[in-house]
């Protein structure tokens, strides 16, 4: 879900000036202080992504072009762009990206009205496979080879982009959820807690002596809530399992069992009063961006902060002269119940198809080869679903570390607010506001979320 | 493919306006060859009717489709008066009901107050052209701009944090504790109507700035030269010729008010309690997707603004008559 919100917050109006600030705060300064920071895949990689491309195209100058339709903006949006170029090299295809802060109204309104975009990619899976039950999809088993399917992405990743026995989506860019942000220069708690519960109470001494030991922003634009719903959603997963996780996902289980009140409770231990830098106002109306903000100051107003993968390039764009490793560093959370241990759970942007045209279909099998996700890890942004990518592709630090904890976890499990409607994502965004506005009208808050699955 | 999409655009237009003449053309040479009186009654027809088809198909078209949508489910089915009860059921809509009317009245009070006191008071100073100048720019910025620009002014930062707020930096200036003003309830919907006033009291200060052009000197003068006292004057001579302008000015704002969605839409997306009929509406049609609730709510919205409307126009008529 992180790389929706990322996006959509980057784009979306509310949040927009702040990012372009920080965007462009980031031009500015990071490329000097930072070589790492925008790794030019090399030239062998470039030229492999080409082969690759050609190929894809069956060996042919296509020329022609692809309309794709995403949430991408700013500096993500050159990051994919760059994953594309050789593909454009090679196959002479030119891919027209568009990008909109209002994905899901835009490709309604573009499918409803006969204008469809040839290719989407985007976090809202929920979407897409509503999408695909509308038979708006091209089912990708007869766009990319089987073998090719089975060798380059986990059996899992291929499932949840799966409805009735149709591929409707691919995964193009995975986010790692569930990561501890700190400062390993000022930290002195665990950083490899046994256990959530060990985390907290290091959590509430540092409370009980004056020191808030969290920083939390909930606000994003048009999808403020969405940092506390990807967390309680983690939470939720790793603490009552992944089988309660599915089927609380999919609507077997409602949203006023015990299970997601005590997720709730667990995450609303976390932002309260006392433990959180400025308290609830501040909570709910810091930009999830600048959350981390109050971590690097000279008075620290904060010990933690808890974000996914990308949160690590957004904290050295605003603070240029970090050092990974030294004045930043990420765990993941540890284990939220000892039956449940070693979960990871990531969210990502997934590709689907509305028309199949021979360039649209080249561009699909190009981003599912190796050479492509190499490309992808090579941004620096993200980590690639293809399992196929070497290690070494990734040069950022906590994207490497990121896709070794992926590797090492004992399950790996997409979030469950980006697999549902989008009406149920919305009311579960802003239940995380309602929620930390008013931590006791839990049960009402519930109720509402079980409503709104219509 | 851009050059070919502007080629096309142009062709288009090209196309458009080699119709649009041949059109006239030879309808008015069709119609003269009628009778003279039949030619007179028949060609204002000719010009209006393009008009009148565009309004036809953009507008009546999709209003009466809105309506007909809303007495149908999201899965196609009929199901009568359901969306209206179900809409109106809902606190959510309850809420942004009460909103809605809270915009109503103070959006376009404040927008006539404003407006009228700088287009008065700012005639009366050297500065005042700067000063209206000032008050009429915002109307160039968009409603989501502005929205973005507002929440920089209404930042909120823990006491004893540098308040980078504009309103907090004063209000902790001036030794009090910070306000979160988009979140707390006590103030979030004034915040909001605050920031569309800011976007519109231009407009109602220059329509006024207009009006009082069309105030006779002589009569102020008089009225000055009896004795009155400046207040007088204004509340006795200027104010009743102006009664016409600050009807306009208040159904247009009366109007912006129910219309009302970026500001809110960008600031809070109807959270902490802000919500107004057009977010209802944008969720219900774009989230929901559900074509009938959102009809429902836009026939509401729509049955609203029509009273408004029609008192407008009929205002309109009337003192274009009376020119």
């Amino acid at each position: 879900m992180n790389l929706r919100h990322r996006a959509t917050a980057l784009v979306a109006p509310g949040a927009a000036a702040i990012a372009v600030v920080t965007v462009l705060a980031a031009c500015s300064t990071s490329e000097s202080a930072r070589p790492a920071e925008e790794p030019a895949a090399d030239d062998a990689a470039v030229a492999a992504a080409q082969d690759a491309a050609r190929e894809a195209a069956g060996g042919e100058e296509l020329g022609g072009s692809v309309t794709m339709l995403g949430v991408l903006g700013g500096e993500e949006l050159d990051a994919f762009l760059s994953v594309v170029a050789p593909f454009e090299d090679a196959t002479g295809i030119e891919v027209q990206y568009e990008g909109t802060r209002d994905f899901a109204a835009v490709l309604q309104t573009r499918v409803d009205g006969g204008n469809p975009p040839d290719l989407v990619a985007t976090p809202a899976i929920g979407e897409m496979s509503a999408l695909a039950e509308q038979g708006e999809l091209v089912d990708l088993n007869g766009v990319v080879d089987a073998a090719v399917l089975s060798a380059n992405y986990p059996a899992s990743m291929l499932e949840t982009g799966t409805a009735g026995g149709e591929l409707f989506g691919l995964y193009n860019t995975v986010n790692l959820g569930g990561l501890i942000w700190y400062d390993p220069s000022r930290y002195d708690g665990p950083t490899e807690p046994a256990s959530w519960d060990e985390l907290q109470a290091w959590a509430r001494d540092k409370a009980a002596q004056g020191e808030t030991p969290w920083c939390v922003g909930l606000e994003s634009g048009a999808a403020s809530g969405w940092p506390a719903a990807d967390f309680i959603d983690e939470i939720l997963l790793r603490q009552a399992g992944p089988e309660f996780h599915r089927a609380w996902r999919e609507g077997a289980e409602p949203w006023t069992s015990p299970q997601v009140k005590q997720a709730f409770e667990t995450y609303g231990e976390m932002i309260a009063d006392g433990m959180v830098y400025g308290g609830t106002t501040t909570v709910l109306s810091t930009d999830f961006s600048q959350a981390a903000n109050p971590m690097f100051a000279d008075e620290p107003g904060c010990s933690l902060i808890q974000q996914a993968t990308f949160m690590g390039g957004i904290i050295t764009d605003a603070f240029p002269d970090l050092v990974p490793g030294e004045d930043l560093d990420f765990f993941p959370a540890p284990d939220f119940n000892p039956e449940h241990p070693g979960i990871a759970s990531i969210s990502g942007e997934i590709l689907g198809m509305i028309t199949e045209t021979p360039q649209s279909a080249a561009l699909t099998r190009y981003l599912a080869s190796t050479e492509a996700g190499t490309l992808i890890a090579a941004t620096g942004r993200w980590l690639s679903p293809n399992v196929t990518v070497a290690a070494d592709a990734y040069e950022d630090p906590f994207l490497r570390r990121a896709q070794e904890v992926l590797t090492e976890a004992e399950g790996t499990y997409p979030l469950g607010n980006s697999l549902m409607p989008q009406s149920e994502v919305d009311a579960f965004w802003q239940s995380g506001l309602a929620f930390a506005q008013n931590p006791g009208d839990l049960d009402a808050i519930l109720q509402g979320i079980e409503d709104a699955r219509g | 493919m851009i050059a070919d999409r502007i080629l096309l655009t142009l062709a288009a237009t090209a196309v458009i306006v080699v119709a649009g003449w041949a059109y006239l053309r030879l309808g008015d040479r069709a119609l003269a060859a009628l009778p003279h009186g039949a030619y007179r009654r028949l060609v204002p027809w000719l010009f209006a009717a393009p008009a009148v088809a565009m309004v036809l198909l953009t507008l009546a078209a999709p209003a009466l489709i809105t309506v007909v949508w809303s007495f149908f489910g999201a899965d196609g089915g009929f199901e009568g008066l359901a969306n209206y009860a179900q809409t109106l059921s809902d606190e959510v809509t309850r809420i942004a009901l009460r909103n809605t009317v809270l915009w109503v009245v103070l959006l376009p009070t404040l927008a006539v107050l404003v407006g009228l006191a700088i287009a008065v008071l700012a005639d009366r100073v050297r500065y005042g052209a700067l000063v209206k100048a000032a008050l009429f720019l915002p109307i160039a910025i968009s409603a989501v701009a502005a929205g973005v620009i507002w929440s920089f002014m209404y930042d909120y930062q823990p006491p004893g944090a540098a308040q980078t707020g504009t309103l907090n930096a004063v209000v902790t200036a001036l030794g009090g504790e910070p306000v979160s003003w988009i979140i707390d309830t006590a103030t979030n919907n004034y915040a909001l109507i605050g920031a569309t006033l800011w976007t519109q009291a231009g407009f109602a200060m220059v329509i006024f700035d207009a009006a009082l052009r069309s105030v006779p000197g002589e009569l102020l003068e008089a009225a000055r030269l009896d004795g009155a006292s400046e207040w007088a004057a204004f509340r006795h001579v200027t104010l009743p010729f102006l009664m016409p302008t600050v009807v306009v000015v208040a159904t247009t704002m009366t109007v912006v008010a129910l219309k009302a969605f970026d500001i809110v839409y960008v600031m809070t997306n109807g959270n902490y309690g802000t919500d107004v009929l057009s977010t209802v509406m944008y969720r219900a049609l774009f989230t929901a997707k559900d074509n009938g609730l959102a009809g429902a709510v836009a026939t509401i919205l729509m049955l609203t603004v029509a009273p408004i409307m029609i008192a407008n126009v009929r205002q309109f008529r009337r003192e274009t008559g009376a020119a």
